[in-house]
């Protein structure tokens, strides 16, 4: 596998925003870091109760409290603001529309991220489509570059971010889902429907291949003598 | 405890805070190892530095706005009573499709009532339930079918969004209808991906709005 052009700095030990440091790195594989959404949360339970019953205050508590992990979520998986906005919307909508087949399996932000997951990628299929349509060329579109915000290692999150379309869907779904938004591997499981298992066998091989991409070119041309 | 290199994708994997403890203590008489494990945490850090907090200000107007939308709608009990309520056709229309479907009751009712001693073969309620192949073949023709929905959609939408006559906005009830059916059932059978009976249901409601796009076509015919 070939490296994309912007090479991590691998030599170096990075820190990130200071406190949060190691959360999600070595120890974070083995103790998975507190989610505000997981199951037996009041909040969680407060806001199902509001929505099952019909109460469009327990939505906007979900949207208060989720609305950026959504949007974050649903721009890593489509690309643009914009379109990442309309899927938000439509999955308040189908929260809404279906609230009544919640069982409580899950957490009620569990089952509000599944739904936001589908909701994405059905958009990024008909987008898909229509592109093909008018252009007669089948291959899948990785999501557009917007501009983001400034953070400290931006040659770092590019270079992450490049390489994040060239995983498999399924791949892409977990890294973004454990390691950007923070959910547990039980909870990812939940959202995708596959086992706790396969969400940690996904992460890992999702977590390889990056590596592998993200190879400085040195190793590369050694590895290739 | 002690930790091989050739453990080292292992406890990446799943390994135990005691594992990972024993790694890093490898790691640091291993050059390997130690750029491994750099290289590992270095990809968590840059997954942090994707977390932002992308500004909306007009998001939740428009979603509350939307979902007020919906609430303030009049809810029936049912989508079929909805469908039921859906009559763009004439009361001769009417009367024929009664009575179509009078005979397929009856002839249905004649078919199982010929076929009952076969019937207590499911009686364990098994028949009830997809098996992974059949699943698999239900989920490929759900997928055919969303698929050549997409397709007259595409087709249908410049008809769908311009004709102003009475049988094109009842066309467009009905196809708001069969979509807030189909999102609600796909929800149902993603979580009892075996139930028949939902599958059955999904599948008429994709017929049913393949067939009513195919109807908007004619019209523009």
């Amino acid at each position: 596998m070939g490296a994309v052009g912007l090479t991590l700095p691998w030599g170096a030990r990075i820190s990130s925003v200071e406190g949060e440091g190691d959360s999600r790195v070595a120890s974070s594989e083995v103790q998975e870091q507190e989610v505000p959404g997981g199951s037996g949360n009041p909040e969680d339970a407060a806001i199902a109760t509001l929505c099952l019953g019909g109460d469009l205050g327990g939505y906007e508590r979900l949207y208060r409290w989720q609305g950026t992990r959504m949007k974050n979520l649903a721009r890593h998986l489509l690309g643009t603001q914009s379109d990442a906005e309309d899927a938000v919307q439509e999955t308040f909508l189908k929260i809404q529309r279906s609230v009544g087949t919640f069982r409580g399996q899950s957490s009620f932000v569990t089952w509000a991220f599944r739904i936001l997951v589908n909701t994405c990628h059905d958009l990024r299929r008909s987008r898909v489509r229509r592109k093909e349509n008018a252009t007669g060329d089948s291959e899948e579109l990785p999501p557009s570059q917007e501009p983001r915000a400034a953070v400290a290692h931006p040659t770092l999150r590019l270079a992450l971010e490049r390489a994040l379309v060239r995983l498999t869907r399924h791949q892409r779904d977990v890294f973004l889902l454990y390691e950007v938004e923070g959910f547990r591997h039980s909870e990812i499981a939940n959202m995708l429907e596959i086992t706790e298992t396969a969400s940690k066998n996904t992460l890992f091989q999702a977590k390889k291949n990056l590596r592998g991409m993200l190879e400085p070119p040195s190793r590369v041309r050694e590895a290739g003598r | 405890m002690n930790i091989t290199c050739q453990e080292r994708d292992r406890v990446f994997l799943d390994g135990t805070p005691e594992e990972w403890a024993a790694l890093e203590l490898h790691a640091e008489g291993c050059q390997e190892c130690g750029g491994e494990l750099q290289a590992w945490r270095n990809l968590s850090i840059a997954a942090k530095e994707m977390r932002e907090e992308p500004e909306s200000p007009q998001l939740w107007s428009r979603i509350e706005a939307s979902l007020n939308e919906r609430a303030g709608q009049k809810k029936p009990n049912s989508i079929w009573r909805r469908l039921r309520n859906w009559t763009p056709l004439s009361v001769g229309w009417q009367t024929a499709l009664a009575a179509a479907m009078v005979l397929a009751l009856a002839i249905s009712g004649g078919y199982l009532y010929m076929h009952r001693g076969s019937s207590a073969r499911s009686e364990d309620g098994s028949a009830a339930l997809l098996k992974s192949p059949a699943l698999r073949e239900v989920e490929n023709s759900e997928r055919a079918y969303e698929q050549a929905i997409e397709d007259l959609e595409t087709e249908a939408k410049p008809q769908l969004q311009s004709g102003d006559s009475p049988l094109v906005a009842s066309y467009r009830e009905k196809l708001m209808v069969l979509d807030g059916a189909i999102d609600e059932l796909r929800m149902q059978a993603g979580e009892n991906p075996s139930n028949a009976h939902l599958r059955r249901q999904l599948l008429a409601m994709y017929q049913e709005k393949q067939q009513t796009l195919q109807d908007v076509l004619e019209i523009k015919r």
